[in-house]
């Protein structure tokens, strides 16, 4: 059994007089501790899907299925027992929280609402996830706004596993890092599926970060499924026009080193 | 551990008979910023149109209605499909990459002298990237725009940038022609952030072995 299986998803927007389907009809499934990647072109329905699978917003058309039950019909608290397991990090997972907040209550909250431990184990609690992630227990008084990019996208990884998922969706979660700290936080994510079998919805225009993290891809191409299969087999050769197309435009240094010395020192 | 930032920079030749009256540069007009996070730098209750209309018409001193007609030509240059529906839409209509466009387009409005655009092609996909770096490129070689590019992403500065500062800490660590950093580099951790790049033909971090499915 497939740990989340979409059948037939469909979302329509209006806008203006037009209807678009920011997601027609789109099909795919993720088993236990794997990566399924999304990628696409800019408005292809990558951030789209991910908030239909969340529960974020409600399709037109589709079916959820996710550790075995019907999710688009689960509703008030069997919903939210199950939301537990599927968790989210994306690009500033910490911009909706209070600046001055701290490390502490971001952590402290996910904790209460799913009653994952009392009061009093709480800080015994926050102190291992923060060290899962590779961070220090003493950041936990720190306020949101006085810990660094990469310190931030740590807690947020916190906050997503501390109610044991088994599933993060992941959109744009690594696009704003430098690069040595995107590094850190791939291994973390890998580490971290090694350990505890998490599965990965994780989206991104960085086909290179695909190729190297994710267990298979899903190209997306205005709403529909272009293409689908074996990361590293679709990244090095692409079938479809938009797979053509989206690798022969990513940025290459070799190409560039080249086109610079043949046209000299300009 | 917090390595930070490639800044690519293209600068403009000295023009001969600019203007010679020196005067405080102000942003919009003479200096164009666009930022990592679009949604920052848009109004959310305004639609698009106008919100690259009103640069256009604060700045050009143009009418309301070539200012929306400029509005459109850039939303095509930006490759938004759609324009004429686009100009109506609000900026949470649209999707992240779409966004980047509107910021990117608002930014060139009035023809700005200097672009500062920090990670402002980050949230693109490959090929919408490569046709904004193609339109950059035309106004720094066209219009005699000067470029500072700020990205965490070599490779792409190394498409735009004649030269590259490499900055760690706020501080920086090297300056030079964009093929001595990335082919010859003399610093340390200017390779160091070259070894973390991942392109298309890095070994991969996933070992499939783990895997159970
Ligand atoms: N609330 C909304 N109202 C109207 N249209 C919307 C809305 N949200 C998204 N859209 C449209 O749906 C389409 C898909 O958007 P989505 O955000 O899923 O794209 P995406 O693949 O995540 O793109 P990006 O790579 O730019 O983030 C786009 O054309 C977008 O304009
Ligand atoms: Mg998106």
């Amino acid at each position: 059994m497939s740990l989340l299986a979409v059948s037939n998803l469909t979302k329509r927007y209006r806008r203006g007089d037009n209807t678009i389907a920011a997601v027609d009809d789109v099909s795919f499934h993720i088993e236990p501790g794997e990566t399924l990647a999304l990628a696409g072109p800019s408005g292809s329905g990558k951030s789209t899907i991910a908030r239909v699978v969340l529960r974020l917003i409600e399709p037109d058309d589709g079916r959820i299925e996710f550790e075995g039950d019907d999710f688009l019909a689960l509703r008030s608290a069997a919903l939210r027992a199950r939301r537990a397991r599927l968790q989210m990090v994306f690009q500033d997972p910490l911009a909706a929280f209070n600046p001055r907040a701290t490390v502490a209550r971001v952590l402290d909250d996910p904790l209460r609402i799913h009653g994952i431990a009392s009061r009093s184990e709480r800080p015994r609690r926050i102190a291992a996830l923060l060290e899962r992630v590779g961070l220090t227990a003493d950041l936990a008084p720190r306020a949101i706004h006085e810990i660094s990019g990469g310190q931030r996208q740590r807690v947020a990884i916190a906050r997503a596993i501390a109610t044991k998922p088994s599933l993060i969706v992941l959109d744009e979660a690594v696009s704003a890092l430098d690069v040595s700290v995107r590094g850190e936080i791939l291994e973390l994510l890998l580490d971290l599926q090694r350990q505890e079998k998490i599965a990965y919805l994780f989206i991104s225009h960085d086909l290179g970060v695909i190729r190297s993290i994710a267990h298979r891809v899903i190209l997306l191409d205005a709403g529909r499924v272009a293409e689908n299969g074996d990361a590293r087999t679709v990244i090095d050769a692409p079938q479809s026009a938009i797979g053509k197309a989206l690798v022969a435009a990513a940025p290459r240094l070799n190409r560039t080193l080249m086109r610079l010395a043949s046209a000299g020192l300009d | 551990m917090s390595g930070r930032t490639e800044g690519g920079l293209i600068e403009r030749r000295p023009q001969k008979s600019a203007s010679k009256q020196s005067h405080t540069p102000r942003g919009g007009r003479d200096i164009g910023f666009v930022f990592q996070d679009p949604s920052a730098s848009l109004d959310p209750v305004m639609p698009i149109g106008k919100q690259i209309a009103e640069v256009a018409r604060t700045h050009l001193g143009l009418t309301w209605s070539q200012s929306y007609a400029r509005a459109k030509t850039l939303l095509e240059r930006v490759r938004l499909p759609d324009p004429d529906s686009a100009l109506r839409a609000f900026p949470h209509q649209l999707s992240g990459g779409q966004k980047q466009r509107v910021a990117i387009a608002a930014a060139i409005a009035a023809g700005p002298k200097l672009l500062i655009a920090d990670e402002a092609t980050s949230a693109l996909d490959t090929i919408v990237q490569a046709e904004i770096v193609a339109l950059i490129r035309r106004l720094v070689t066209e219009d005699g725009m000067t470029l500072l590019f700020i990205s965490h992403d070599i490779a792409l500065a190394a498409e735009l940038a004649g030269r590259i500062a490499v900055f760690r800490h706020g501080q920086l660590v090297e300056l030079g022609m964009t093929a001595q950093i990335v082919d010859a580099p003399a610093q340390p951790y200017t390779r160091a952030l070259l070894d973390a790049h991942i392109g298309l033909d890095t070994k991969p971090l996933l070992n499939r072995a783990g895997l159970h499915a």
